[in-house]
């Protein structure tokens, strides 16, 4: 069903992640075909809540000589980790800072401008979690024309087998594991790398198995230190170098994984007051911690166990920067293009999704909190094992 | 107290404090505040209404219990990822205004609100559990948050009845507050513990979301108006934001003039918010700070103490201990 859509709209939440540009491309040489015209909106929403910060009036508008001077690294809208339509941090008449709720705002201005519907990158990491999609979805209720685009350097959004800025983060990832293993080497210590995926385990998995990592940590699998211990020090009575274990950020002990906690005597008052009452809750587990807090405690540990010297790495922020490979600057421009198809079609509040060999359209219904994680049965991981790389299990 | 004796938003109840103000005290943590400094150890007080919270470690999981997987729990707010953990995870962005409705589907406590609702005879049935050691240590009850001057008919009506009942009263103030609102409070306390985080406005704004003109205008009024109060100024000594010795003389300079400004103290910031930002579920904008060193506090206590006339080879007495009754 074709429909009169004009106007265009395209931004980006959450982070950045490697083929941004490539999305933009995408979309506006699609909407090009089509006689549409595309805008950009800076930093999510920011360029229309908080105009005045912006020398072009925070819309940007895209046609194919802009294109042409789009790089395919960086990211022309920039991008919104923190930014949040829902809870705009202003002072308020009182001199209070205070989180203020300006979507209608953004909605009448989004009709203002006489934008028919938005296109969305979103994404999450383990600090905001799929926030940019959350926002998006809430927008979607408040009426908005919005279609949305996976991105996600951990490939844990369920509804697509391949979220775009993975492959290039998959690249760099292994890239640097072969560096950090020649150096590991180099000075005699076990080397002990975090990489992103708080939920899912995808990227520690695959790009373990590409620089031939000795363990593997992921999240779907809980840990035993002491097996680990054993794995490493039999590796080293074989008289190999020293070793290289990989672990998402996310990645946690058998014994942080479950359980509930034993009830402990705290009056009803102050257990109602605060967590912090009870001296099991103060520290506990599956908490968000700040990046490389896994592989400094792994890291401590298994030297306190093996005593073998180690070495921590957290790869973090620098996984999500760089340059798209082959593989996201094609996955970006067909997500761009299959967002305009979506809306060509008369088609509004769906994620874009690769379902090889198509491109398909979920319901953002369906797309929310949907977890891409690793099965315990996944060809990867029967792959892994029968490599020899220790799962920690 | 009467029927329609104001309830305040309460965080917590903290047992045997002892660095919030003189003696062993009981501090009250009040909800609210009106800054966003960037180093907040407590972001579970920022926020004016009951927040939810979620500990993971109470949860049973979908196949057991799953009941806040449903109406009227709002539509995302938690879900569930597939395999073998199959406890609850909040959708912190859909979850935002979740009640007492939402915590009341959870039969083991996982889920519940930080902020709740209480009478001044309720605070003061808790702090009072502590009344022998106030008497013995010169303690009492402190008021902090949050903001406690944000909820000023409350924190009034709280103090005023704690020193009926013989306690000594405390306050910690950041200031950010309508003059009126520590004008009400002012009156029923006995020591004013006040924060000067930075001197200059624009990086006041900068680190904190608001300059510091009104606040520095209260503090003044404060001192000249109540002459009987006793007031000790404090700097949250994070380094690389305002471990400068011009900060440290721009306060001081500020504060003596006044002789009931009796202390100025440094507390060095130490990273124990960060947990609790998970468990909140809010984006972590903890920038990454570390704590000043000891030979850096060292220098700046020192111009403290050179200000006080303290010589500064003894160690200095804590401030409890200075400032406790003769």
């Amino acid at each position: 069903m074709a429909t009169s859509t004009k106007r265009i709209a395209i931004n980006c939440g959450g982070g950045y992640v490697p083929g941004l540009n490539t999305v933009v491309a995408g979309a506006t040489l699609a909407a090009r075909e089509l006689g549409w015209e595309i805008v950009g909106i800076h930093d999510g929403y920011d360029g229309l809540l908080a105009r005045e910060n912006y020398p072009d009036g925070g819309l940007v508008k895209f046609d194919a000589r802009a294109i042409d001077n789009l790089d395919g690294g960086g990211s022309a809208l920039g991008t919104a980790a923190r930014n949040d339509p829902f809870r705009v941090r202003t002072i308020n008449a009182d001199g209070f800072v205070e989180e203020r709720d300006r979507s209608d705002e953004l909605t009448e201005s989004i009709r203002a401008e006489k934008i028919d519907a938005v296109i969305s990158v979103v994404g999450g990491s383990a600090i905001t979690g799929a926030h940019a999609l959350s926002v998006a979805f809430k927008l979607s209720r408040k009426g908005l024309r919005t279609v949305c685009i996976p991105k996600s350097v951990e490939n844990d959004f369920a509804p697509t087998r391949l979220s775009f800025g993975f492959n290039s983060a998959l690249s760099y990832v292994t890239e640097t594991l072969d560096r950090i293993r020649t150096v590991a080497r180099d000075v005699r210590r076990l080397a002990v790398v975090e990489v992103p995926g708080h939920q899912a385990g995808w990227l520690a998995l695959q790009s373990g198995m590409a620089a031939r990592a000795d363990v593997v940590l992921i999240p779907e699998i809980p840990y035993d230190l002491h097996r680990i211990a054993a794995r490493l020090r039999d590796h080293e009575t074989a008289g190999r170098g020293p070793a290289l274990i990989v672990a998402s950020e996310g990645a946690t002990a058998k014994d942080d994984a479950g359980g509930a906690a034993p009830e402990t005597p705290i009056s009803a008052l102050r257990k109602s007051l605060s967590p912090l009452a009870d001296p099991r809750f103060g520290e506990g587990a599956q908490v968000i911690e700040r990046s490389g807090a896994v592989a400094a405690s792994l890291a401590l540990n298994l030297q306190r166990l093996t005593d073998i010297e180690t070495l921590p790495f957290s790869l973090g922020q620098l996984v999500r920067s760089g340059a798209p490979t082959a593989v996201d600057r094609q996955l970006g421009l067909a997500y761009g293009a299959g967002a305009i198809r979506a809306l060509h079609d008369g088609k509004s509040e769906v994620m874009v999704t690769f379902q090889p060999p198509d491109l398909k359209f979920v319901p953002l219904s369906e797309a929310i909190n949907k977890v891409r994680t690793v099965p315990a049965d996944s060809e990867f991981v029967r792959i892994a094992r029968a490599l020899g790389i220790c799962l920690g299990d | 107290m009467t029927a329609d004796t104001p309830k305040g938003l309460v965080l917590n109840i903290q047992h045997f404090c002892t660095n919030d103000g003189p003696g062993i005290r009981t501090t009250v943590f009040l909800k609210f505040c009106s800054l966003r400094c960037k180093w907040c150890s407590n972001p579970e007080s920022i926020g004016r209404k009951p927040e939810l919270a979620y500990n993971p470690g109470k949860c049973i999981g979908k196949k057991a219990c799953g009941r806040c997987l449903a109406p009227p729990a709002p539509e995302g707010a938690m879900y569930v990822v597939e395999g073998a953990d199959d406890k609850v995870r909040i959708n912190w962005d859909l979850a935002s205004e979740c009640g007492e409705e939402t915590t009341a589907l959870c039969p083991t406590g996982a889920l519940y609100l930080f902020g709740k609702p209480m009478t001044v005879d309720e605070v003061l049935e808790e702090a009072e559990q502590d009344s022998a050691f106030y008497r013995e240590s010169g303690g009492g009850i402190t008021l902090s948050g949050g903001e406690c001057l944000l909820q000023p008919d409350f924190s009034a009506a709280l103090l005023a009845e704690a020193r009926n009942r013989g306690i000594t009263t405390a306050i910690e103030t950041a200031g950010n507050v309508p003059w009126e609102f520590m004008a009400k409070v002012l009156p029923h306390v006995d020591t004013m513990l006040h924060d000067h985080k930075l001197t200059d406005p624009a990086r006041h704004k900068k680190w904190t979301g608001v300059d510091n003109t009104r606040i520095k205008a209260n503090f003044k009024r404060a001192y000249e108006t109540f002459t009987d109060t006793r007031f000790i100024a404090r700097t949250p000594l994070i380094p690389g934001v305002n471990d400068d010795e011009d900060h440290i003389r721009s306060v001081l300079a500020f504060i003596r003039p006044h002789d009931n400004v009796v202390d100025y103290e440094l507390l060095p910031y130490h990273r124990y918010g960060e947990s609790k930002y998970g468990f909140l579920g809010k984006v972590y904008e903890l920038a990454d700070f570390t704590s000043p060193t000891p030979e850096s506090l060292a220098r700046l206590q020192a111009i403290i103490d050179g200000a006080f006339g303290r010589d500064g080879v003894e160690k200095r007495k804590p401030t409890n201990e200075q400032a406790r009754p003769e």
